[in-house]
């Protein structure tokens, strides 16, 4: 899965839990930054993405995830790793 | 002085309660009475928040046995055991653990924080893989990013899960620690432990269980929670703590390992700190001996459970768990359950607000622990001041 594909399931995943924060979400919006996600909603959010593409991902390795575009690379990790 | 503005939120939150004119979290036990009773604001109150599950802290052996200690070792080590030596009755402790729960040996740390952090760090680094349920303790969580290990959350008390999740580690399985609760401290709701035992010998992997809450509590013994289901021999690493059942301050782990005495040494929570005082020591082996002999002690407090259990759901309570040590009411919103905690304290009831992110599930709790210390009559005191709250119950 491309990183693009990825990305874009991301979006569809994090807007419900984002409640209308931001207008537009992309690639570079900040997932606690402008979002405003505080720890529980990013849990709710990792346990979407882990059911959504099929992995575990370390929480340890959040504290690296600053935006949706990171966070994708972290999926693209974790499946990686998982495969 | 600049403003640390990593404190921002922690901040916002307590400007928050000094507008609303409640302290849930600086309460102030003006004199402690007895295990059940203290004066709070010039109140007498009952306590019912303060895990002091079988009434050990005002036992007259366990005081005798910490006065006699104070007499002849003195107030404190001053230094860590690695490095300012141990005294004898250490030692003698570990032993006795080790005897209790029928294992190779035991570590005793300074708290029952610091054993998890201890115990996690030692075991697991950079590399290594944690397997922890979603809800458990922050002394869990501050043990893997302490360990540095990559840490995998499960869902709560779901083995399957679990299980789904060490298919994805492929040949790391067999190297994962997975760790969970026997009672889960927010809710009072056991493990299925005998599942994820099972989970465990599949992968061949290791299993770390803290016993925080069920030890003295459940158990014909009073191991906790893997006596009772009869699988303490397949669990390689009990946690526990002196903090509540046996009425003092410290933490341990027995284990089979034969690492035991070398996990000491790799563990910086226990290398680096002071050790326990040779007081707590002695009054921590006396309750040990006791809990052990508490049958009588333990049908009390789950006596006392159930009737604070059947009393609040009688009222219309949403209660987190069947009863147990723990009987927690969910109240949802924040501001609502701040509310209702003042007023209980202010109707003679002393227990714990809960608010999220501390809670399962983003709601907020007024968590009650039962003592086999109350008297039934404190037990319906307890129940009518829930049941004059005049908010919403549920």
């Amino acid at each position: 899965m491309n990183h693009q594909d990825v990305v874009a399931q991301l979006i569809e995943l994090v807007t419900p839990i984002a409640e209308g924060r931001v207008a537009v979400i992309t690639e570079n919006t900040g997932i606690t930054s402008e979002l405003g996600l505080d720890s529980l909603r990013v849990m709710d959010l990792v346990v979407a993405v882990e059911d959504q593409f099929d992995i575990s991902v370390p929480i340890n390795a959040l504290a690296e995830v600053r935006t949706v575009g990171d966070f994708a690379s972290l999926i693209q990790k974790s499946a990686g790793e998982n495969a | 002085m600049k403003e640390n503005s990593r404190l921002k939120a922690v901040r916002a939150v307590r400007e928050e309660l000094a507008a609303v004119g409640i302290d849930p979290f600086g309460v102030q036990i003006d004199r402690i009475v007895s295990p059940t009773e203290g004066i709070i604001d010039g109140r007498p109150t009952i306590l019912a928040g303060t895990n002091n599950y079988l009434g050990m802290t005002f036992d007259p052996d366990c005081i005798a046995s910490a006065r006699e200690a104070l007499e002849s070792a003195g107030t404190g080590t001053t230094g860590s055991r690695m490095a300012n030596g141990s005294y004898a009755s250490h030692r003698e402790l570990e032993l006795d653990l080790a005897r209790f729960y029928g294992k190779r040996d035991a570590i005793v740390f300074s708290t029952g924080y610091q054993a998890n952090l201890g115990m996690i760090s030692a075991l697991a680094g950079p590399g290594d893989t944690v397997m922890i349920d979603a809800d458990s303790h922050a002394s869990i969580y501050d043990g893997c990013t302490l360990a540095g290990a990559n840490t995998i959350r499960f869902r709560h008390n779901d083995a399957d899960d679990l299980a789904k999740r060490m298919r994805r580690l492929g040949d790391g399985a067999a190297d994962a620690l997975i760790i969970v609760e026997g009672v889960y401290s927010m809710l009072g709701d056991r493990a299925p432990l005998r599942d994820f035992v099972r989970v465990k010998q599949e992968f061949g992997a290791t299993l770390l269980v803290d016993e925080a809450h069920s030890m003295g509590v459940l158990g014909k013994k009073g191991q906790g929670l893997a006596e009772e289901d009869g699988v303490l021999a397949d669990i390689d690493y009990v946690v526990g703590t002196f903090s509540k059942s046996l009425g003092n301050t410290g933490g341990f782990c027995v284990g089979d390992s034969a690492d035991m005495d070398v996990l000491r040494y790799a563990s910086r929570p226990y290398v680096f700190t002071a050790s326990l005082a040779p007081a707590t020591i002695a009054a921590t082996r006396t309750a040990l001996r006791k809990l052990e002999a508490a049958t009588d002690l333990r049908l009390r407090l789950q006596a006392n459970a159930e009737r604070l259990h059947a009393g609040l759901s009688a009222l219309g309570f949403r209660l987190g768990a069947p009863a147990n040590a723990v009987v927690a009411v969910l109240v949802g919103e924040k501001l609502e359950a701040l509310r209702f905690w003042d007023h209980l304290l202010k109707n003679g009831v002393y227990v714990n607000l809960m608010v999220p992110p501390a809670t399962p599930g983003n709601e907020s709790l007024l968590r009650c622990s039962v003592s086999a210390a109350h008297t039934p009559e404190q037990i319906d005191a307890i129940c009518a001041a829930f049941g004059s709250w005049p908010g919403v119950k549920a």
